[in-house]
C-alpha cells in the first residue's frame, strides 16, 4: 500500500520532513524561474542603461546625484519586479497547480515558503547586482556599512514580495496584474522620488510621496549607503509594517485557494 | 476506506451536493457517473480537502479529510501541470512532497514510467506533450506514493487509445494491490472493463449503485426489423435476444435489416430522468 516515506515521529524528524518538502518546492520554482528569465533580465539591464544615461543629469541637478540616480533607479525597477512575484504566484492559479499542491502532504506554510523563497532571492539578487553595478560603473561610493545596506535590501525585497503576493491574490488574470503592477509601480516609484529627485517635484507631490512605499525605500537605501543607521530605522519599520499587512492578507487568500474553499 | 454520508454543498443559490452518500472499500473501484453538474467534481474536491462541505460527514480510513492529506492521490479533471517542467521533474516533485526519499522515489518513478508508458517523453517539458500524454503524467503524479485512496476525475477525458489502455491497466493493478478508487467518467464501457461498482449521481446525490448488470437488469432494450418492403417492426423488450428469435420465427416476408439494442447505462439515465420528471 502507501510507500514507506521514511517518515519518523518526533519534532526533529518532522522538521527534517518539512525542510525536505520546502526544498522540493523551492527547487521546482527555481527551475521555473530559470527557464523563463526574460522579465528578470530586463529589470536588471534597463536600470543599468538608464543609470549611465541619467547620471550626468542627476549630478548637475541635485547634490549627491550619483547616489540618487543609483538608488532611485534601483527602487524604481525593483518596484517593477513586483510583477515577477505576482506573475509567479498567479501562474499557479492559471496552471491550476496550486490546488494540486494543496492536496499534497505539505501544509500551507510550506507551500508559501517554497513558492516565494526563489522569488525573494531573485529580488535580492536584482537589487544587489544594481548596487554593485552602481559602485563599480556609476561611481557610487562603496558603502561603509555593508550589513546595513544588505539589511535594507532584505527588507525592501520582502516588502515587494508581500505586495506582489497581495496583487496576485486579488487579481483575476495576468492582464489585470500587468496593468496594476506596471501603472502602480511607475506611479509609486516616481511619486516616491525614484525617477525625479523629490526636491525637484511640486510641493503637493512631496507631501503625497510619503504615502508611497517607494519613498520610504529610497529614504532607507539612501541612508543605508551613507551608513546612517538611525535614518534607516524609521523607513525600515514602515516598510516592514506594509509588508506584514500585505503579506497577512495574501497568505489568508492563498491558503484558501484564492478564497474558493474557505479552508486550510 | 472512504465513507461519505449525506454531504451537502452550496455555491450561493446552487445546491451542488444534496445528501450525497458514497462508500468505497479497500480494493474496490467505484465508477462515479452522472451528467455535468451532477456533483461528481464537488465530491472529489471535498474528499481532497480542497473545499469544505456545508453538511454531512466524510472520512478517509477513519480520519477527516484534513488529516488525510498525502494519503489521497488526486488526478483532477483539468490538466494541472507546470508547462516548463519535465515529466521526470514533476514525478520527483510530487514524490518528494509525498515524503519519498531517493531509493523509493527512483523506484516509483521507474515503475510508473513503464506502467503509464512515459518513457518516450520522460525528459520533455509538459507544454510540448499531447493531451493524452499530459493525462498520463497527471495520473502518474497522483499515483507516485501508492496512496490508499485514489480520486481519478475523468482521467481519460479526450485521451487516445494508448492512454486509455495504460490508465485502465494501472487502475486495475492498484485496486488489486488494495487501493480504494473513485473513478469518474462519461465513458461507461471503461467501467465495465474495470468491473467497477457503478454509482450514478444526479442532482447532487447518488440515485443508484450496483454492478453494470444489476443496474441495467429490467431496463427495456429494443429490437428493430425492417422488411424488404420497408415495413418496420419495433419492439421494446427486456429480453432482446429472445424477442428477436420470436420475431424471426413469425416473420412472413424477407427481412433486410435487423437491429438489436441491449439496455445500457444510457437507458438507465433516461429511465431515471423520466422517473425524476414524473
Amino acid at each position: 500500500m502507501l510507500l514507506d516515506t521514511g517518515h519518523r515521529a518526533g519534532p526533529a524528524a518532522a522538521l527534517r520532513e518539512s525542510l525536505y518538502r520546502i526544498r522540493a518546492l523551492a527547487n521546482n520554482n527555481t527551475l521555473i524561474r530559470l527557464r523563463d528569465p526574460g522579465q528578470t533580465i530586463s529589470y536588471v539591464v534597463m536600470p543599468m542603461v538608464l543609470m549611465l544615461v541619467l547620471k550626468p543629469l542627476y549630478v548637475r541637478a541635485v547634490e549627491g546625484g550619483t547616489t540618487k540616480v543609483v538608488t532611485g533607479l534601483l527602487v524604481m525597477f525593483s518596484v517593477f519586479a513586483i510583477s515577477i512575484a505576482g506573475n509567479a504566484i498567479l501562474a499557479e492559479r492559471t496552471w491550476k497547480t496550486w490546488d494540486r499542491l494543496r492536496v499534497s502532504r505539505a501544509p500551507a506554510a510550506e507551500l508559501l515558503i517554497g513558492k516565494t523563497l526563489p522569488i525573494y532571492l531573485v529580488m535580492i539578487a536584482q537589487q544587489t547586482i544594481l548596487l554593485v553595478y552602481g559602485c563599480l560603473v556609476i561611481g557610487l561610493p562603496v558603502p561603509g556599512n555593508v550589513p546595513l545596506v544588505l539589511g535594507s535590501i532584505l527588507i525592501w525585497a520582502f516588502t515587494l514580495l508581500a505586495i506582489g503576493a497581495l496583487l496576485a491574490a486579488i487579481v483575476r488574470s495576468h492582464g489585470e496584474l500587468s496593468v496594476i503592477a506596471d501603472v502602480g509601480a511607475l506611479t509609486l516609484s516616481s511619486l516616491g522620488g525614484a525617477l525625479v529627485p523629490l526636491s525637484l517635484m511640486p510641493e503637493w507631490a512631496q507631501v503625497a510621496a510619503q504615502l508611497s512605499p517607494g519613498y520610504w525605500a529610497l529614504k532607507m537605501l539612501q541612508a543605508a549607503v551613507v551608513g546612517d543607521t538611525a535614518g534607516t530605522m524609521l523607513p525600515a519599520a514602515i516598510l516592514l509594517g506594509i509588508a506584514l499587512v500585505c503579506g497577512a492578507f495574501a497568505i489568508r487568500r492563498l491558503t484558501r485557494g484564492w478564497g474558493r474553499g474557505g479552508l486550510l | 476506506m472512504l465513507q461519505a454520508i449525506d454531504l451537502v454543498k452550496r455555491y450561493g443559490p446552487v445546491l451542488a451536493l444534496d445528501g450525497f452518500s458514497l462508500s468505497v472499500a479497500a480494493g474496490e473501484i467505484v465508477g462515479l457517473v452522472g451528467h455535468n453538474g451532477a456533483g461528481k467534481t464537488t465530491f472529489v474536491e471535498i474528499v481532497s480537502y480542497l473545499i469544505r462541505q456545508d453538511g454531512g460527514h466524510v472520512t478517509v480510513d477513519g480520519r477527516p479529510p484534513s488529516a488525510s492529506r498525502g494519503r489521497v492521490g488526486v488526478a483532477p479533471q483539468h490538466i494541472a501541470l507546470y508547462p516548463s517542467v519535465t515529466v521526470r521533474e514533476h514525478l520527483n516533485l510530487f514524490g518528494k512532497l509525498a515524503g519519498l526519499r531517493r531509493a523509493a522515489l527512483d523506484s516509483a518513478v521507474e515503475e510508473l514510467t513503464v506502467a503509464l508508458r512515459l518513457g518516450a517523453f520522460i525528459d520533455r517539458r509538459t507544454a510540448g506533450l499531447s493531451g493524452g500524454q499530459q493525462r498520463r503524467v497527471q495520473a502518474a503524479t497522483a499515483l507516485i506514493n501508492r496512496p490508499g485512496l485514489l480520486l481519478l476525475d475523468e482521467p481519460t477525458a479526450g485521451a487516445d487509445l494508448e492512454t486509455r489502455e495504460a490508465m485502465l491497466d494501472v487502475v486495475k493493478q492498484r485496486a488489486g494491490d488494495g487501493a480504494a478508487i473513485v473513478y469518474t467518467t462519461h465513458y461507461l464501457p471503461e467501467l465495465v472493463e474495470l468491473q467497477a461498482t457503478i454509482a450514478v449521481a444526479r442532482n447532487g446525490k447518488i440515485i443508484a449503485r450496483g454492478t453494470y448488470d444489476e443496474l441495467v437488469d429490467g431496463l427495456p432494450g429494443e429490437v428493430r426489423l425492417i422488411h424488404d418492403n420497408e415495413e418496420e417492426v419495433r419492439v421494446s423488450t427486456t429480453q432482446p435476444a429472445a424477442t428477436l428469435i420470436d420475431l424471426l420465427g413469425r416473420a412472413e416476408r424477407p427481412i433486410s435489416t435487423i437491429e438489436v439494442h441491449n439496455p445500457s447505462l444510457d437507458d438507465l439515465y433516461r429511465s431515471l430522468a423520466v422517473s425524476d420528471a414524473s
